[in-house]
């Protein structure tokens, strides 16, 4: 096993509950996005991690195919969060 | 275990990492927050660099960092007040959730080792270049995108649609901004036609190089994204009905090329012998005007079209 | 080719497509999909029916590289009552949104959720399941927001937030199983699933984000207010679909897929959690004063009978004993979803002709609405358990296994939620029946009671008559690997 699969799977362990925590605990809309989005990337980084086969090997491109898929999931969900955010906080104005 | 002198390199990028994400979740000042958290985008497409994974960097850097942290900073503009009620839930509760993100960090880390000391390495990676001619295209992961796994993309776009109908529904556009002085507009005279370009180059290469329809759409968003900053209300979009035939064009092309080759008695989404670098590539035109007015629309946040709702300010 | 398989997931979408650009057609394509997607659907089940499990290879790639449609019997079922309370709630909708612009709106993501819902169930690739959780989430999350009121907004963005963070639990369990067995497929992953520690912790992220998405007690808290402020239409298929959507993914993967992996004593917690959700969402449903807490409440309590059959299911050895239990599953959770959705519906009507749905002001509801009355009266005969119903013979049935199994706990909480529910719906009725203005229009009935009313007697008379049937084509293909 690679090094460097270790250490980016346990940066992406990090990654994933430190978001999960911080999403449970942010008592803003905003702080609740960023955080989720820190922890999809902590889920990213450990499919990336075990796609990776060292310098001479190609990558395997199921996994970078499923995180890119993620990566537009979560700006999609993002931005409809921040929008329903938006609309609360307009309505809280009225 | 192989370690190598690069490994030097993986700790502090994950040690970077990892303390970026850390303080900007961590810090009560949005603000500081929102702006780590584009840091952190940046950080992670170098680290998908490094990775072996160019086409993940490519469009990290532009969605993940670039429309994600473009979405965060609009919105931090525009509800300045939530601000200042910042905070995280402190007492029982907050000691609870730490044990329970320790547990779960720990248990996934220990299962991981497992996984990788007890799997198989190679999984899917053989099979994937094995059928690579076959595939139409000589980016593995364009390959799997947009022919085996063509079926997840197609949800995707879909995801895509779904989260922009609920934007445009729930809403009016955000405020615009007041047209771009001098500096800044000579900034977006240069840059929009470099992003437009570039993302046509990026949907054109992506079939043997990294790039692809989601990297070229998000460009091209960037464009938009541009022009509206620079006090354009419509933001380059095209009317309101042609609109609506880009938004579905995407998804509606996919199911358009997966329906008729049945017509040959193939699967859904077979594609036909030596048409699918052709069907790919359709695909992915459409794809990418899809992704691009998506994207630019949930920024926008609402219906742009009639410049009679947008008030220059600010 | 199977390509049939595809069908009951792409006609809805393309409908989607089409009332994006023609705002005007909305209703006309709305019910025209709903009626051909209900079509290849029966197609679908008389092809199952007959021949068992179809599998649909997408692409021609072999499951692995490529994605796999399955369709057995439990998602041809469940399928079924998912089109047609969708066509249901649609017809209903065509009335309830009566202005064009809220209609354009409403119409291209209800389709969109439709299409979610028939994916997740015909999908037998993992990484797939969570493409469809997150369509289904995002639409669900904005036809909650459609009427863009605060209360509605904000029980939708904490649907949306909690939604988000049990998907992402799905997705971390997804990567430890591709990390470990190199691949997504779900029927080559019934067969090498083993016991240790990547498919305990991934069976374990994945239960948990599923739950959350379920509303298993405790983690439930976020659907009341999420169904009871949306529009009326779209609380029917929260209640009877999208959370039953979430239970079919815990069924199967307990069920199935980790069959080898799961313990008697994990799935009692299970059990256990929905016996308390039995009991708490009974007791919040008598004390509701609106109809649609009730309504979502009951939806939390109903749930946690489907949860109580679990631990019964992996405790019994395999046999005849075991598969009636699970047809009892089946049409529990069937019967459920016609019954709630009849339930929310005709809630609508109610509200619509009040201007409120608060139960002490129902009163002279019987001589107003007597067709809504009457179907109110049905579901609640449904959701008790009450013969013919199709619950009251999946209950029974719960009740033999747990007897047989020497499980009192059970047997006490599903006495004593039927014994809630009873008293829940009586309650209404009693208000309905009441006193209060009620104009005597002579036994005249509305158009928009009509689904709600076809609902309610599908659950209470067609599945109890018809249950044999139900029993007959889930039982015998229950656990089966073999697919075609």
């Amino acid at each position: 096993m690679l090094a460097t699969d270790l250490i980016y799977s346990f940066a992406g362990v990090a990654l994933f509950a430190l978001g999960l925590r911080a999403a449970l605990l942010h008592r803003t809309l905003l702080g609740r996005v960023l955080s989720i989005n820190i922890c999809g990337a902590g889920i990213f980084l450990v499919f990336v991690a075990l796609a990776y086969r060292g310098h001479d090997l190609a990558p395997d491109a199921v996994p970078h195919a499923l995180v890119l898929t993620g990566i537009v999931v979560a700006v999609s969900a993002t931005a409809l969060a921040l929008a329903l955010g938006r609309r609360l906080h307009e309505a809280g104005d009225e | 275990m192989v370690v190598h002198l690069w490994n030097l390199l993986d700790l502090v990028l994950a040690g970077l990492v990892v303390a970026l994400g850390w303080s900007a979740v961590a810090s009560s000042d949005l603000k500081r927050g929102v702006v780590l958290f584009i840091a952190f985008g940046l950080l992670l497409a170098i680290i998908w660099a490094r990775l072996n994974a160019p086409d993940l960097a490519l469009a990290e850097a532009a969605i993940g960092a670039g429309l994600s942290g473009a979405l965060l900073l609009a919105a931090l503009r525009d509800e300045p007040a939530s601000v200042g009620d910042t905070g995280f839930t402190q007492g029982p509760v907050a000691w609870a959730t730490a044990v329970f993100s320790l547990v779960v960090a720990v248990s996934f880390a220990w299962a991981l080792l497992h996984a990788h000391a007890a799997g198989d390495p190679i999984r899917l990676a053989d099979e994937v270049i094995a059928h690579l001619e076959q595939s139409g295209v000589s980016n593995p992961v364009t390959a799997v995108l947009l022919n085996y796994r063509a079926y997840d993309t197609l949800l995707e776009l879909a995801v895509l649609l779904a989260a922009v109908l609920g934007i445009m529904a729930v809403g009016p556009a955000r405020p615009t901004y007041k047209p771009a002085g001098p500096l800044f507009g000579a900034l977006v005279t240069w840059l929009v036609p470099l992003l437009i370009v570039t993302g046509g180059y990026l949907l054109w290469v992506g079939a043997h190089a990294p790039g692809g329809a989601f990297q070229a759409g998000a460009l091209l968003a960037a464009a938009a994204v541009l022009l509206r900053l620079g006090g354009y209300p419509g933001a380059g979009l095209p009317g309101s009905l042609v609109q609506r035939w880009l938004l579905v064009s995407g998804v509606g092309v996919f199911i358009t090329v997966g329906l008729l080759v049945t017509v040959e008695g193939r699967a859904f989404l077979q594609y036909s012998h030596g048409w699918s670098g052709m069907l790919i590539l359709l695909i992915e035109i459409a794809a990418t005007l899809a992704i691009a007015t998506t994207l630019a629309l949930a920024y926008i946040g609402g219906r742009a079209l009639s410049s009679q709702h947008d008030r220059p300010e600010q | 080719m199977n390509n049939l398989l595809i069908w009951p997931i792409m006609l809805p979408l393309l409908a989607a497509l089409a009332a994006v650009i023609l705002p005007a057609q909305v209703n006309r394509i709305g019910i025209t999909a709903g009626l051909a997607s209900l079509v290849a659907v029966v197609l679908l089940l008389s092809r199952v029916a007959t021949e068992g499990p179809l599998l649909l290879a997408l692409g021609g790639w072999t499951p692995g590289l490529g994605i796999a449609l399955r369709a057995d019997a439990l998602s041809v079922s469940l399928i079924l009552m998912v089109s047609l309370v969708a066509l249901a709630a649609g017809i209903y909708a065509t009335g309830y949104f009566a202005k064009q612009d809220d209609r354009a709106r409403f119409w291209p993501l209800w389709l969109l959720l439709v299409s979610a819902l028939h994916a997740l169930l015909l999908s037998a690739d993992l990484f797939n399941i969570y493409v469809t959780l997150e369509l289904l989430g995002i639409t669900a999350v904005a036809l909650a927001a459609i009427k863009a009121e605060r209360d509605a907004v904000e029980a939708a963005l904490r649907y949306l937030v909690v939604g988000l963070l049990g998907s992402l639990m799905f997705l971390a369990g997804v990567a430890l199983i591709y990390a470990r067995y190199g691949t997504l497929d779900m029927i080559a992953l019934g067969d090498s699933m083993q016991p240790e520690p990547a498919a305990w912790v991934a069976l374990a992220l994945m239960s948990t984000g599923l739950l959350i998405k379920c509303a298993l007690f405790p983690l439930h808290f976020w659907l009341p207010p999420a169904h009871a402020n949306a529009p009326a239409p779209v609380s029917a298929a929260l209640s009877a679909l999208v959370v039953k959507a979430a239970f079919y993914l815990v069924a199967r993967f307990w069920l199935d897929l980790f069959d080898g992996v799961v313990t008697v004593d994990a799935a009692r917690l299970l059990g256990l959690l929905g016996a308390a959700a039995v009991l708490w969402g009974s007791w919040q449903a008598l004390r509701a004063q609106r109809l649609k807490l009730l309504a979502a409440y009951s939806t939390v309590a109903q749930l946690g009978y489907l949860f109580l059959f679990l631990p019964l299911l992996v405790m019994m050895p395999p046999g005849t004993a075991r598969d009636t239990a699970f047809g009892a599953l089946v049409l529990l959770a069937i019967t459920h979803g016609f019954a709630k959705s009849a339930l929310f519906l005709s809630i609508g009507v109610i509200q619509q002709r009040a201007g409120h749905d608060r139960i002490a002001e129902l009163g002279g509801t019987a001589r107003r609405l007597p067709v809504t009355t009457f179907t109110l009266a049905l579901a609640g005969v449904a959701l008790i358990g009450l013969p013919p119903s199709g619950t009251f013979l999946a209950k029974w049935e719960l009740l033999s296994s747990a007897f047989a199994a020497g499980e009192w706990l059970w047997v006490a909480v599903v006495a004593l939620g039927s014994v809630l529910a009873a008293a829940y719906t009586f309650r209404v009725l009693g208000h309905a029946f009441g006193p209060g203005e009620g104009v005597a229009h002579v036994l005249a009935w509305r158009r928009e009671e009509l689904p709600s009313l076809v609902l309610a007697l599908i659950a209470t008379v067609v599945l109890g008559l018809g249950a044999a049937y139900v029993w007959q084509f889930v039982a015998p293909g229950a656990f089966a690997a073999e697919v075609l």
